[in-house]
């Protein structure tokens, strides 16, 4: 009780020697809380990213889990496909725990050309009446992002996938392609065997921009990518699997791979990559048939990792620097102060106040300090990024649009982030008054009494 | 050949031809059946397809030195010199890039109808499909390799034309099933006097046409061992119907029918070219 009552009065003391000098306070709560308020900020930014790609990835390129593979009728081929679908969906629905529901995507990799360019992308076959989450998450475009001088209104239906031979690209391909709603791409590739094929397909939508997702992939109806591929109705590219809680996609993933194995299918080692960069090991290996490629959402998104890499990188080696500025600031006016109040600390040493005492004395400020400027700083960074990301503010630079894998700035505060944000800054605060601190405690009384400045 | 001479034969190709070209584009406008003509049976279009396969066909080996030249709309043009080997009786094919210089050391090997490509900058291959576009080009394997047109198509008859000066059979292939071929669908004129191919459309399953190859100068070589000529289209002018504005020449700038070295047909070779 009486340490209680003694650390209490040593805060008072703290926080009435921070109420004094006014103006030091004032500047490093300004210092520490703008760093924090940067932080909170940088890290909003960086789970936005992460947001951006989670719902792009397992809305355009992938389920939460995947259950897809290689067909290959001679060893130099490999197509993309999952023979006898129905079979393999239905194992996979009935030995998955906690699943929410599945869907199927029929995959072709080849080439749009219009009259006035080409763009070599995915086309991706969908079931449109079982997609309604992909219809609510792909956002039409305005005319006039991809049309110069089109109109400021937004043109096409992507419902009208339900029709045959139809396409919604994105806008960076309609772009490139010099196309419009309404008008008509060729798309190139191959059958099964290898042979050459081609479908007209009519643009029927133009959707906003997912970042470098929406340059791999675009959307036709599956009974188009199976004509193109001259595929058996009864195969797809991949079933995608949605669980009640994404979290535990890696151990059901690892649960599915013994099933379908108990259940004689090959499958193919695992690999956290797309499927579409495996095409060349794929037909690198000796073998033909079937084959089941199991893979998780971030695996075939794998290669945008690198932008939450890069990101968090550098915001942590932004933090780094601010922090160490912040400490040697820190630092310098805790040494002030012990200079300015060594017969003040000489009095109190006096009186009885004890070396740990003293101590804890000049930590508690560097601690108030710390914490009052963080919770400051976090509160105006989360008011900004809630501010800005309720601003919906359009990313006029496609290749900066590309990274943030939205046209839009998207910013995502997680209290757990806020909270550590808090809690590292202040403990940095406080660390960084501990020397000038160990120092104050170590003067003598007699000595720090007749101190003059 | 030097770089200079490669730069030098490179300028000189945009001019060769050009009045073999134009009377056949000339032709393609001018196309038209005649009349009065007998229509062949499945028998004799299968052995016109034999006697262009036969042709080309050496018991021996086939050694050349091509120059590829691919013109791409927006893009800088794609230049090539590729030195190819073929062992038509063991379906063996070698493809050696020797220049640019950035390309030189680079491959394609062709055994048990598979087709490998080695890169010497990663010193790595790679199985690649009988489609792959060779450099990046809109020539195949198949355009190096020994024809077998009688092999993978049923022939059909569609009319005797005029092709310029020519008078020629136009007959639409169809690929059996079983064919490892890049086009299901192929029209082809024939010369009814030589029975060389002059021209040549591939259509995609879609019926769609795909692309479009002039063949305007066909030459022979003795060869020893088939103790026969051994025809080779001198170039072929290939253009992308889909892509319009693309275009891929082929050159066979010389040709040599003597035995070639075993070792060349294997991937330790290719490897010692780039070191």
């Amino acid at each position: 009780m009486r340490i209680f009552a003694g650390t209490r009065v040593l805060f008072q003391i703290a926080l009435r020697n921070l109420i004094q000098a006014r103006r030091r306070t004032g500047v490093l709560f300004l210092a520490v809380g703008t760093v924090t308020a940067m932080l909170v900020l940088l890290q909003a930014m960086s789970a936005g990213i992460n947001d951006n790609m989670v719902t792009a990835a397992t809305t355009l390129s992938a389920g939460e889990i995947n259950v897809a593979g290689f067909y290959k009728v001679t060893p130099g081929s490999a197509a993309p496909i999952v023979t006898n679908a129905a079979a393999v969906r239905k194992i996979v629905e009935e030995n998955t725990p906690g699943l929410d529901y599945t869907l199927e995507r029929h995959r072709s990799w080849g080439k749009a050309v219009s009259e006035t360019g080409t763009v070599q992308t995915g086309l991706t076959g969908i079931i449109p009446k079982q997609e309604d989450r992909f219809f609510h998450t792909l956002q039409l475009a305005k005319e006039k992002d991809y049309v110069e001088g089109g109109r400021d209104e937004v043109i096409g239906d992507p419902r009208q996938l339900s029709e045959p031979h139809t396409v919604v690209l994105f806008a960076n391909q309609a772009k490139r392609l010099g196309v419009k709603v309404g008008d008509v791409i060729t798309y190139k590739t191959e059958t099964q065997v290898g042979r050459a094929n081609t479908l007209d397909l009519k643009v029927v939508g133009v959707a906003k921009d997912l970042g470098l997702l929406s340059s791999f992939s675009c959307f036709t109806q599956k009974e188009t990518v199976l004509e193109l591929g001259q595929l058996d109705p009864d195969t797809t590219g991949a079933i995608w699997v949605y669980l009640k809680n994404i979290d535990d996609a890696p151990a059901v993933m690892a649960h599915l791979r013994e099933v379908l194995t108990a259940h004689g299918y090959r499958l193919m080692d695992y690999n956290p990559n797309p499927f579409f960069f495996k095409f060349e090991d794929v037909q690198g290996e000796d073998w033909t048939g079937q084959k089941l490629d199991l893979t998780l959402w971030k695996d075939e998104v794998s290669f945008l990792s690198w932008v939450i890499i890069a990101f968090n990188t550098v915001t942590w080696f932004l933090t780094s620097i601010l922090v160490a500025i912040i400490t040697i600031g820190i630092m310098n006016a805790m040494w002030q102060s012990v200079r300015e109040r060594t017969r003040e600390i000489g009095t109190m040493r006096a009186v009885g106040l004890s070396r740990v005492q003293t101590l804890l004395l000049f930590m508690a400020e560097a601690v108030l300090l710390g914490l009052g400027s963080t919770v400051a700083g976090s509160g105006v960074g989360v008011v900004i990024s809630l501010a800005v990301d309720a601003a919906n503010i359009h990313v006029p630079i496609e290749a900066m649009a590309s990274i943030l894998l939205s046209d839009r700035i998207h910013l995502s505060v997680k209290p757990g982030t806020v909270v550590a944000a808090i809690g590292f800054l202040t403990t940095f605060t406080g660390l960084s008054a501990l020397w000038p601190a160990i120092r104050a405690a170590l003067l003598q009384p007699v000595k720090a009494l007749a101190h003059v400045e | 050949m030097t770089p200079s001479e490669f730069l030098a034969f490179r300028s000189k190709m945009r001019t060769l031809s050009l009045g073999a070209l134009t009377a056949m584009a000339l032709g393609v406008a001018a196309m038209e059946p005649t009349t009065a003509f007998a229509a062949p049976s499945v028998a004799d279009m299968t052995q016109m397809l034999q006697v262009v396969d036969d042709r080309q066909e050496n018991n021996g080996d086939f050694k050349s030195l091509v120059y590829l030249e691919q013109k791409e709309a927006g893009k800088a043009d794609l230049v090539y010199q590729v030195a190819v080997y073929r062992r038509d009786q063991d379906d063996k094919l070698v493809l050696l890039f020797l220049m640019p210089k950035e390309q030189a050391g680079q491959g394609y090997l062709r055994v048990d109808n598979n087709l490998f490509f080695y890169d010497p900058s990663v010193g790595k291959w790679e199985r690649r499909t009988e489609r792959e576009r060779i450099g990046g080009t809109d020539s195949n394997r198949q355009d190096f390799d020994q024809s077998r047109l009688h092999e993978e198509y049923t022939p059909a008859f569609v009319a005797e034309e005029k092709l310029g000066n020519y008078t020629v059979n136009h007959l639409v292939l169809t690929a059996l099933p079983n064919a490892d071929v890049g086009y299901p669908v192929v029209h082809l004129w024939l010369d009814e006097a030589t029975g060389n191919v002059l021209k040549r459309q591939d259509l995609a399953e879609s019926g769609k046409l795909m692309r479009t190859s002039l063949y305007p100068k066909w030459e022979k070589a003795f060869s020893a061992t088939k103790k026969a000529d051994v025809y080779y289209a001198r170039e072929i002018r290939i253009y992308d119907e889909i892509e319009k504005g693309n275009q891929t020449t082929i050159v066979i700038q010389s040709l040599d029918l003597s035995a070639l070295d075993d070792s060349i047909f294997t991937k330790a070779w290719l490897e010692s070219k780039s070191r």
